[in-house]
């Protein structure tokens, strides 16, 4: 199996989301490989699951006072704030290995790339259903999926460092009498590779250790590349008309 | 008449439903939560075509659309709308 590589680097959120649409776009139209890319946020940002409603979620005052990117993504799941992490995505057509079965094995089959990779660093990953990576019982990772144009498009987060007080700064909860408990729960249940590690793990290293893993979890041959031209000039479109729009931010 | 739920659904995920009824039917509903649905946009036209039903047969026909548009559901039950629905019914009740 061979799947093309992209590492991207820093982007704006905008941007980032149409880059993974746009190439997901191109996978389907057959002028793309499979494709595996990294990528990291700058600004960082806060991403909001397809079906959350923006002013449940973002505290969109705060979020602009600190310069935070705020984002509407086209998978599910819940609000995501993009600092310090590695994010994964994979575009594969519904008729590729790593797309076969339910919806819960493909989950399973790509998040083995996080499991192998953190693994790797000593640290006892497992897959916990339905979409997140664990350790020792603490979130480490969570990933979202959808299916469009007969592809998978699923994309997630390494948390490298985390900072629980910062990003509820920037979100909103269901009962702000319960904020503190919340906070507490959440700093109980979500870790890091920084924590876990109990020293530094920036971005370069990740890269570094989460390619290798995926390609060896996924039995692939990782052929690095570049964005195409028509995916570059998609991303910048859909980033312009539509993930950068408050149309489609402020969509629920 | 409108009302609002936020609560965790039988299906595990928080779900926030906004509904909007006259008559003891539906106007509009708003289904918003962490939750995942495949493919997105059947979920989309689903909700929208629950305007118009009663209140008592929202979890209902929610299901059946979202099964006649392929839906798959993670994290939330159709039946989920119904205890949402139920909620903000007897929550106006109360208030008169």
């Amino acid at each position: 199996m061979q799947l093309r590589y992209l590492e991207t680097g820093a982007r704006p959120a905008a941007f980032n989301m149409g880059l993974d649409e746009a190439v997901l776009d191109e996978v389907a139209a057959g002028r793309s490989q499979p494709t595996l890319r990294l990528y990291a946020w700058k600004p960082w940002a806060v991403s909001l699951g397809y079906f959350q409603g923006l002013n449940d979620e973002v505290d969109r005052e705060a979020c602009s006072a600190s310069g935070v990117d705020v984002v509407r993504r086209v998978t599910g799941g819940g609000a995501v704030f993009h600092a310090a992490e590695l994010t994964y995505s994979i575009v594969v057509p519904e008729s590729h290995p790593l797309a076969a079965g339910s919806i819960l094995d493909s989950y399973r089959s790509i998040c083995g790339g996080l499991v192998l990779g953190l693994s790797s660093l000593g640290i006892p990953a497992e897959f916990a259903p339905l979409n997140d990576v664990v350790a020792g019982g603490k979130k480490l990772s969570g990933n979202a999926q959808t299916r469009k144009k007969g592809c998978l498009l699923q994309h997630g987060t390494v948390l490298l460092d985390v900072d629980v007080d910062q990003m509820f700064a920037l979100l909103k909860v269901p009962n702000e009498k319960l904020k503190g408990k919340l906070i507490a729960d959440v700093k109980a249940r979500v870790s890091s590779v920084s924590a876990m590690l109990g020293r530094p793990f920036g971005y370069d290293e990740a890269v570094a250790t989460f390619r290798p893993a995926f390609a060896s979890a996924f039995g692939a041959e990782l052929a690095p590349g570049q964005p195409t031209e028509a995916e570059q000039a998609g991303a910048e479109r859909l980033a312009a008309e539509k993930f950068g729009t408050l149309a489609w931010t402020a969509k629920r | 008449m409108t009302g609002s739920y936020v609560g965790k659904g039988r299906g595990g995920k928080l779900l926030r439903v906004d509904l909007y009824w006259q008559d003891g039917r539906a106007e509009r509903v708003s289904i918003r939560g962490d939750f995942f649905a495949h493919p997105e946009d059947g979920f989309d036209a689903a909700e929208d075509g629950l305007a118009g039903v009663p209140l008592t047969e929202l979890g209902q026909v929610f299901g059946r659309q979202l099964e006649a548009r392929g839906v798959t559901l993670f994290g939330l039950l159709p039946s989920d709308l119904d205890d949402a629905v139920e909620s903000i019914v007897s929550s106006a009740i109360k208030q008169g």
